[in-house]
């Protein structure tokens, strides 16, 4: 059970920054999908803290919109519940892979409460946004106070999540927003297994983006990212190189699809992970394409890495 | 996720900070003070006694205690109290607004959409919430709404029906008359509406959990860390010194002859000097919160002398082996024995004989309502348990004999049950609930957490089976020997009769001259197995259905016709020599076939390069399914007519 001394829902960054110097020990808290199914049994156990400060009301920490100082940007709030990858107007349009990630991301009502900041910061190596927001080329704002003055700092989300439950941010942070690109043009793909549909750990997921040159043969760009097979979420960049500026055949993406295949390190599963990884590369790319308007037929295939 | 600081301690009395939570609850003002660390759930069960919605999980898996938030459908159970303050909240309680039943509420008793009951209000906010966002909403759609809800007697289909019902009700498109009963002058061949569903339906009805008395206390239990120990020694007395704590129980409490089992009591209802599994009970706490009552719990002290433990059958039955209970040698405590022919010759004269060795492995029944109680004593000095029990004689003459009084002065009432499947079988909680009563003369309330009823209730038996099969080469079975082996666990609990059952339905409905089958239930220091769904006849069953498809890959033969063969016909004698007078079993099989459409055939044909089977995947299978059904279309795609197709 979770239990503390006191639950703080500051009003402005600056109370949420008083509470957190004022009480050693107090532990930021969003949506709480996460923290409190931890503090159970046969997970953390019984946990006492010092204060829960609840961040998700924070008014920095809202809104989702286009960056006014860098174009072709989206911003969007830390405290932004997953729901809104699927129902927000202006990613339905810019960001079509946040809508796809979100149908596989817990279920429903998880969604309401979950929030794209707490699913970063708590770097689950099977976190469902973490794929879809790297192919993004996110980069993250985290907001500290020193001698009375709120500073920020912004960093690729490639470089924040260094290992499963790790991240740059230090103690005394707070995620306050993220910048990621808009991409109008790019066909979207997600792609996730695990036991069940809903509400259920990645054993594999991805995400890919594609994009067609005018002539709507060649891909001009292309972003993959998988997660739940390492210890971090990547994107495959040899995988992109081989492909950008390519013709897009069914030949060649079974190509560039098996160039993944070492990409799998997780502790369990390796063989049946590879597997699924290459298969999920190539669908998605099919699948990204044909949105970008290019159908492509997938080669037929064997098992070939269990 | 990283560790809390230290230094930082939860209140050692259990007297946690309290938080004022203003609110809006089903259309009325709340002002509520409450401990800071409940949550959503724990404010609308336990603070404002609506108990429609349940909980079932505490984690956030399985959605009974879904409610709105400000029109936000939450898992409560995963929504600290604060995050409601000024908010405006609806719970299943009154989703009718005071009108009856809502036709999402009329369409699942209409549909049969209720079993256990404990999942449903959940799957009808689900459902509500699903209609709200889009009345027009098709099957996937409704499927991805209430994907976040499980239920455990397996009435999916039951409940999208109802739920595809109400949305045409509610857009018109089907009559209002649909929602009612089925006209019929019988009740065989129509759908009969449930008695008990409007009362599950609207979360009306009682389960244990949401059972409330006047000056009631709540239970605890200190459980078992080691699968195997010696107790040396209990001090309960922090624990009996901390205000708010009525009574602390040990097995010094129990004044009669402390056993309990289906088959053989040989289970004291709070550990006997000796813990036998990770999860037993050891101690138990009576106290004015549960919140007290856990702090309690922390406080006893006790000293284990760790013994080396037991935790595979075969090592348990060895010469040598720690022996877990007096009466059973060689830690066997069932051994089912049937002998009919001669197999060994049998065996010696077969065209083919096939031998494998098939496991199953413990399950969990994970029935979505943890087990719950609730005792107090009358005022005729009769003590009565209202639970979930699904033996309610049987437990009350345990309980008698436990509490060491005469069978008038025990009442057991089976509350509600949220789903069973076997595992509420074993009276595992109600006697220290009882005691507890008796003890302080005030009603007692127990609700175990999930995870509880995962560590302590009994699993399904895990098996090994050893399996040899004689057969002539026209699939005829001549002899059939099964020596199963299964971990009973720690207490005999329902193991005598898994072990008979197993062993009389192993062989199969088949007609087999010689027979001989072992089935051993054997002690060791794992979770007790029990009852469980079959009751030992998925698992000696599962053996013998694997064992005639890889027959039948042996023979070349086409395992349908292979069971043909086989299958027992009027006037047959069982493995067991009761004699039959109707046996239906080729008919069975015959309509099965029929059913699935199946594709005659060796089972390994792909494997010898001939066509696949034609039978997968055809007319009748259900697609699987996908999400997305409400993403949006790719804005910016070009029209599915520009699409220049690639080479």
């Amino acid at each position: 059970m979770l239990t503390f001394d006191q639950y703080l829902t500051p009003a402005t960054l600056a109370q949420a920054f008083d509470a957190l110097e004022g009480l050693p020990g107090a532990r930021i808290v969003a949506g709480a999908t996460d923290l409190l199914p931890w503090a159970r049994d046969g997970r953390a156990g019984d946990v006492h803290l010092s204060a829960l400060v609840d961040v998700s009301k924070l008014p920095e920490l809202q809104g989702v919109g286009l960056a006014d100082v860098a174009p072709g940007r989206i911003r969007m709030g830390a405290a932004t519940p997953i729901a809104a990858f699927q129902h927000h107007p202006l990613l339905q349009q810019q960001a079509p892979v946040l809508g796809r990630c979100a149908v596989w991301f817990a279920d429903d009502q998880i969604r309401e409460q979950a929030t794209v900041g707490g699913n970063l910061v708590n770097a689950s190596p099977a976190g469902d946004s973490q794929p879809a927001l790297l192919a993004m080329n996110t980069h993250v704002t985290l907001a500290r106070r020193e001698k009375g003055r709120i500073l920020e700092r912004t960093l690729p989300l490639s470089e924040f999540i260094v290992g499963p439950g790790q991240t740059l941010r230090q103690p005394l942070e707070i995620m306050t927003r993220l910048e990621l690109d808009a991409l109008p043009g790019h066909g979207a793909a997600f792609e996730k297994v695990g036991h069940r549909r809903s509400l259920v750990i990645s054993t594999v997921c991805l995400a890919a983006l594609a994009r067609l040159d005018p002539t709507r043969r060649r891909i001009e760009d292309v972003r993959i990212a998988i997660g739940a097979v390492g210890p971090v979420p990547e994107r495959l960049d040899d995988v992109e190189d081989f492909l950008t500026g390519q013709a897009a055949t069914g030949a060649r993406l079974r190509e560039a699809a098996e160039l993944a295949v070492e990409r799998v390190r997780s502790r369990s599963r390796q063989a049946y992970r590879r597997e699924v990884l290459v298969n999920f590369i190539e669908r998605a790319l099919v699948a990204a394409l044909a949105q970008a308007g290019l159908e492509i037929q997938r080669v037929p295939k064997e098992s070939g890495h269990v | 996720m990283s560790e809390p600081v230290s230094g930082c301690q939860a209140p050692v009395d259990g007297r946690h900070p309290m938080t004022e939570i203003s609110a809006t609850v089903n259309g009325r003002k709340v002002t509520r003070s409450v401990p800071n660390h409940y949550r959503l759930i724990d404010f609308v069960r336990e603070e404002l006694k609506l108990t429609g919605n349940k909980e079932g999980c505490g984690a956030g898996e399985c959605g009974t205690c879904s409610m709105f938030v400000d029109g936000k459908l939450v898992k409560s159970c995963l929504t600290p109290v604060q995050k409601i303050q000024g908010a405006t909240v609806e719970t299943v309680d009154d989703l009718d607004r005071d009108q009856g039943m809502t036709v999402l509420q009329r369409a699942f008793h209409k549909c049969g959409a209720s079993q256990c009951g404990y999942c449903i209000p959940g799957m009808v906010m689900a459902a509500t919430s699903t209609l709200r966002r889009n009345p027009a909403a098709g099957l996937d759609e409704i499927k991805e709404g209430l994907g976040g809800n499980i239920c455990r007697c397996t009435g999916y289909q039951k409940i999208l029906d109802a739920v595809q019902l109400a949305r045409d009700v509610l857009n018109g498109s089907r009559p209002e008359s649909a929602l009612d009963e089925d006209a019929g002058t019988s009740f065989i061949g129509h759908s009969t509406r449930r008695l008990d569903a409007p009362g599950k339906v609207t979360g009306a009805i009682k389960y244990a959990a949401d059972l409330w008395m006047a000056n009631m206390l709540h239970l605890q239990v200190l459980r078992s860390p080691h699968p195997h120990a010696r107790i040396v020694r209990i001090d309960a007395s922090k624990a009996r010194r901390l205000p708010g704590v009525e009574c602390v129980l040990t097995c010094d409490d129990v004044p009669g002859v402390d056993n309990f089992g289906v088959f053989i009591e040989d289970q004291p209802i709070m550990a006997r000097g000796v813990v036998r599994y990770v999860g037993e009970a050891v101690a138990a706490v009576a106290a004015e919160t549960v919140d007290i009552a856990r702090a309690a719990v922390k406080l006893i002290e006790i000293h284990y002398e760790v013994l080396p433990g037991l935790f595979d059958p075969e090592e348990a039955m060895r010469p040598g082996a720690v022996q877990l209970h007096a009466h059973a040698a060689d830690n066997i405590c069932k051994h089912t024995r049937i002998r009919k022919g001669d197999v060994d010759a049998a065996l010696a004269a077969a065209d083919l004989v096939v031998e494998e060795t098939y496991r199953t492995a413990p399950i969990e029944h994970a029935y979505l309502e943890p087990e719950a109680g609730l005792a107090y004593v009358e005022a005729d000095g009769c003590v009565a348990v209202h639970s979930p029990s699904q033996n309610i004689t049987h437990h009350r003459h345990m309980l008698a004999k436990i509490l060491g009084r005469p069978i008038n002065k025990v009442r057991m009432i089976m509350s509600t049950v949220g789903g069973g499947f076997g595992g509420k079988e074993d009276m595992i909680y109600q006697g220290m609930l009882a005691l507890a009563a008796i003890k302080t003369r005030r009603p007692v309330r127990y609700v175990f957490t999930r995870e509880e009823s995962f560590i302590a209730s009994a699993k399904r038996h895990p098996f090994t089976i050893r399996y040899t099969m004689g057969l002539q080469r026209d699939g005829r079975i001549t002899a059939t020997r099964m020596v199963m082996v299964s971990d009973g666990g720690a207490y005999a609990m329902s193991t005598p009769g898994v072990m008979n059952k197993s062993a009389i339905l192993g062989p199969g409905p088949y007609a087999v001259p010689n027979v001989w089958v072992d089935a051993i239930g054997v002690y060791t220091n794992n979770t007790p197995s029990g009852a469980m769904r079959a009751f030992g006849a998925f698992q000696s069953e599962f053996a013998t259905e694997a064992h005639l498809d890889l027959c039948a890959q042996r023979l070349g033969m086409d395992p349908v016709a292979l069971r043909m063969v086989n299958l027992m016909r009027d006037g047959a004698t069982t493995h067991t020599r009761q004699q039959l007078d109707r046996v239906l079993a080729v008919d069975c099989l015959q309509a099965a076939v029929a059913a699935a459409g199946w594709d005659a055939g060796v089972p390994h044909r792909q494997g010898l390069g001939q066509a696949p089977r034609s039978d997968l995947g055809g007319t009748g299978t259900r697609a699987p399914c996908t999400l997305g059904a409400r993403l949006a279309p790719m804005a910016a795609a070009e029209p599915a007519a520009a699409t220049v197709p690639a080479k």
